[in-house]
């Protein structure tokens, strides 16, 4: 990675001359009309006046002499559709949603506008996040390096873009089960996603509360790194906050855990690129096999009943009564007039997890499902303390597998879908911080390799990182 | 099932009760301003806007700690908010944020003055879902409106045990519970209490009245309740576990729902909030700060003001009352006096209008101008009953004033002495009769002599005199 490349350099140059933020933004904008006749399908909402007008407000601004301007100072930022930006439509990828303007922004859009970003649009996703591939929504982003495969999700859009662009950009995506590492994993792109409460969720629209983690996709971790930072950070409006801070900075590290379950099971493809990098790895640092077996066993059972379990709990308030779509009430009762607006709104796929999640916390089942659910999640998130012990960091590949191509994900059982997430589910439910980092290609197609932290060292990952690419 | 329970009635209450806070339970929403047009204090947290997150008042915290504490019950270090969910129009979320697992408080009770000790199951903080407005009436309207103004106020429930054994001992409770809650001062003002009442008979199965408002509505129900299931049983029926409604226009519960078709809750924790630690320390002040309850109150007062037990229990059974009293022995009213007259007749006189406290404008000011002319024997207690009267339902005329309007004042001029003599001269045969043993004679003689000082005499004073004379 050249200096040149990062957000930070255009930010240095740009503070002195307003018209490569002007030149950058136009750039950009062309390239997302490009995308969109060509039907990328990278843009949920994109519009241009909306970019615009914040162009000229930022210029505004800029010519006073008391402005300070901030760390993202011009910078073209993408949203995840999921998370609420003020007078832009927001819908997480959902039909139900249709026409949901926010009336305020997410705490983390507050705080890039604070360092001078300006929001680009809202990308495409799974409806709520739910998905692998970005396939559960009506606009399916195109992977750029193969427009026949998945950009991976569920921050499929914002990934799939910063693949595309060849402009200064960062996008804002949102991990619940994997949904940065995936999508940066088969885009090629640096995902990164901090730890569970690192950064606010204000203004997320909820998928798996004590899950979700809005985090930073950009071409380079140096860029994903400076996102981090300013996303980060205390905030009163969400009670899980921790009140933590990430600062761009190194942590020196040098023993490093190879998950051995995971890349026993990832396909030989991925495996050999996986392998390749670990014996250019071993010149630095000090590599050796861990292994996680009750991660491995019962991750993605626990993953997917409290998920779902908090899912069909935050989805009940969709029901076209305050808010986005909206049907006609004349003489329905209220609880027949919200089964239709919900049996006719959400995907099959919304209805399988809210059914899963709402049949895993019924009484007489909660016991069996839920609560033991919660229990062992507790263990898993000890078993990776107890690795922690040995080593600094712990790496895997993040997808087991390349982008798969649309008509092998439509023949997926629900089941072997779910399984995709195999190596990046037992991270997330351990709110642990990880990064996706390309560590090259097969069959032209990008494959991602995984380093993951222990609890708010992000800086291990910014040096690992640093290394790597 | 035991013998002993054959004949049982099992009363158990949820009552619902608005906890005294600024702002909303989990956003900064005013709870204060009731003139407010409809939706006019809400947000995107009350109204449940996807993206907004509550975060918890902890003020609520510090009442409901407060109301645990003064129930007796073990507050709960560590407790946690969940989702209650269920589909209605008035729910923002469609679950409701309230406690399942560990509430804030549990394992309390109280001792009703039969020395009866009701057991509190627990006491949690949740949310109030918004108001629902029929316009032209529950079961007319086409539609309902929605006011989300209410959306999101702290509630407390406290939860007793089935420890009531008739309508009238559930009220006994309720007034108890009232009182106790206000001398916490803990609740907000001009707000009515909600009870769902749990009754059960013969060890049978309960029924239960869902969101019945107020007290006397809450004897009503379960009296119509109680005897709805013993005919039942008397008729061979068994009674299922179900939900009913109440009116209280005519008094009569109705079946709303079976066990079977009873809502599922599938309570989870809610992950948008974190478990609330509460310190030790937190708790220790709060109780060393709690206010004198009721026993213990009257106790004091029993020795302190010297009243007699009666009048120290029923006055401290009364928060405003006591504060009343205290305010009129701070401005030098004769205790002993003020106690009567605040039991005996201020309470008659509210309980006989169906008036509370609150209702009516009582200066503590006013009532001690009373209190030391009944001192000094210059009012007749029957005069002192009237201007009480008149001060609360009347035309409102401070006491002391209505007695020098009408005259009643005993003026110093009257000699009762001599009344009494002329009295006692012009009736020798009453004389005779009471002398000859007929008690009823003396109270004829000193029916006179009132008469004569246009009743503004001590009754007492008359007939002592009277005895004398006539000894």
């Amino acid at each position: 990675m050249k200096k040149e490349e990062t957000v930070k350099f255009f930010v240095e140059q740009a503070r002195n001359n307003f018209s490569l933020v002007e030149e950058n933004l136009h750039k950009i904008i062309e390239e997302v009309k490009e995308t969109q006749k060509k039907e990328l399908n990278y843009f949920e909402t994109f519009d241009e006046e909306f970019v615009l007008k914040q162009l000229e407000e930022l210029k505004e601004k800029s010519k006073s002499k008391d402005f300070v301007k901030g760390k993202l100072f011009g910078v073209p930022v993408s949203v995840k559709d999921a998370i609420c930006v003020k007078g832009l439509e927001s819908k997480a990828g959902s039909k139900i949603l249709e026409g949901y303007v926010p009336l305020f922004d997410a705490t983390v859009i507050e705080s890039v506008k604070r360092e001078g970003a300006i929001i680009l649009g809202k990308t495409t996703q799974d409806e709520f996040g739910f998905g692998t591939f970005s396939t559960n929504t009506e606009k399916i982003p195109l992977n750029p390096f193969d427009n026949s495969r998945s950009c991976g999700g569920s921050s499929g859009g914002g990934s799939g873009f910063a693949a595309y662009t060849k402009n200064y950009h960062l996008s804002i995506g949102e991990s619940t089960g994997g949904s940065i590492a995936c999508p940066a994993s088969f885009c090629g792109v640096n995902g990164f996603t901090p730890t569970y409460g690192l950064v606010s969720r204000y203004g997320l629209i909820d998928y798996a509360n004590s899950l979700d983690k809005i985090g930073s996709i950009a071409r380079n971790f140096e860029d994903s790194a400076l996102l981090l930072e300013v996303i980060s950070g205390n905030d009163v409006k969400d009670s899980t906050n921790l009140g933590h801070k990430f600062s761009v900075g190194e942590e020196p590290m040098k023993r490093i855990g190879v998950i051995k379950e995971l890349i026993d099971s990832s396909d030989p493809e991925v495996k050999k690129i996986i392998q390749d990098k670990i014996v250019e790895l071993k010149k630095f640092f000090v590599v050796e096999e861990v292994s996680l077996p009750l991660n491995f066993k019962y991750a993605l059972s626990v993953y997917y009943i409290i998920a779902t379990c908090e899912a069909s709990t935050n989805l009940a308030k969709l029901c076209g009564l305050r808010y986005g779509v909206q049907g006609s009430v004349e003489g329905k009762h209220f609880d027949d007039y919200f089964s239709e607006i919900r049996s006719e709104e959400f995907s099959a796929e919304s209805k399988r997890r809210i059914i899963l999640g709402t049949f895993a916390r019924m009484s007489g089942y909660r016991d069996a499902y839920y609560l033991k659910a919660m229990r062992v999640r507790t263990k898993l998130i000890n078993e990776f303390n107890s690795a922690f012990k040995k080593f600094d960091i712990l790496i895997s590949p993040t997808m087991p597998v390349v982008s798969p191509r649309f008509d092998e994900i439509e023949k997926l059982t629900p089941l072997q879908n779910y399984s995709m997430d195999l190596c990046t589910i037992p991270v997330n439910l351990a709110g642990l911080p990880h990064v996706n980092i390309n560590a090259g290609f097969s069959r032209g197609l990008p494959v991602g390799l995984m380093a993951i932290a222990p609890h708010l060292k992000e800086q291990r990952l910014y040096s690992f990182a640093k290394v790597v690419e | 099932m035991s013998e002993t329970n054959l004949d049982k009635v099992m009363i158990g209450l949820e009552i619902h009760a608005y906890l005294d806070t600024k702002s909303k339970l989990f956003c900064s929403c005013s709870t204060s301003d009731e003139t407010a047009e409809p939706n006019s204090l809400c947000c995107n947290i009350c109204l449940g806007h996807p993206g907004s997150k509550p975060v918890l008042n902890e003020k609520a915290v510090e009442l409901a700690v407060k109301i645990g504490l003064a129930l007796n019950c073990t507050i709960n270090k560590d407790f946690f908010f969940s989702r209650k969910t269920y589909f209605y129009p008035d729910m923002s979320m469609n679950y409701q944020i309230t406690q399942y697992e560990v509430p804030v408080a549990e394992k309390g009770f109280v001792i009703l003055s039969s020395g009866k000790k009701v057991r509190i199951k627990r006491a949690h903080i949740e949310w109030d879902p918004a108001a629902l407005v029929h316009p032209n009436g529950m079961g007319k309207s086409q539609y309902v409106l929605i006011d989300y103004n209410r959306s999101g106020f702290p509630l407390v429930e406290i939860v007793t045990q089935p420890d009531l054994e008739s309508p009238r001992e559930a009220r006994e409770f309720l007034n108890l519970l009232e009182n106790i809650l206000g001398y916490l001062n803990v609740l907000k003002p001009n707000t009515t209490m909600k009870s769902d009442c749990n009754i059960s008979i013969h060890g049978g199965n309960r029924a239960e009245i869902k969101n019945v408002s107020g007290f006397a509505a809450a004897e009503k129900a379960l009296t119509y309740e109680l005897a709805r299931q013993k005919k039942e049983v008397d008729s061979g029926k068994i009674i299922e576990q179900h939900t009913r409604a109440f009116n209280a226009d005519t008094g009569v519960t109705t079946m709303l729902r079976k066990k079977e078709t009873e809502d599922d809750y599938g309570y989870i924790f809610d992950p948008d909030l974190v478990k609330v630690s509460l310190e030790e320390q937190y708790i220790s002040k709060i109780k060393k700060e709690l206010p004198e309850l009721p026993e213990a109150k009257s106790k004091r007062y029993q020795v302190e003001y010297k009243l007699p037990e009666f009048d120290a229990v029923v006055l401290c059974g009364n928060f405003g009352l006591t504060k009343l009293f205290e305010e009129m022995v701070k401005q030098s009213a004769d205790s002993i006096i003020s106690a009567r007259l605040l039991t005996r007749e201020l309470l008659a006189v509210l309980n006989h209008d169906s008036l509370q406290l609150g209702d009516v404008k009582v200066s503590a000011g006013a009532l001690v101008e009373l209190v030391d002319l009944i001192k000094i024997g210059k009012v007749s207690d029957k005069n002192a009953k009237q201007s009480i009267i008149n001060y609360v339902s009347g035309d409102k005329t401070m006491p002391v004033g209505y007695l020098k309007k009408n005259d009643l004042l005993i003026s110093s001029d009257i000699n009762l002495e001599e009344i009494v003599s002329k009295v006692v001269a012009e009736n020798q045969k009453a004389v005779a009769d009471y002398k000859s043993g007929n008690e009823k004679s003396l109270n004829f003689l000193a029916g006179l002599v009132m008469r004569q000082t246009k009743g503004t005499a001590a009754p007492q004073k008359v007939q002592e005199m009277l005895r004398q004379k006539l000894s």
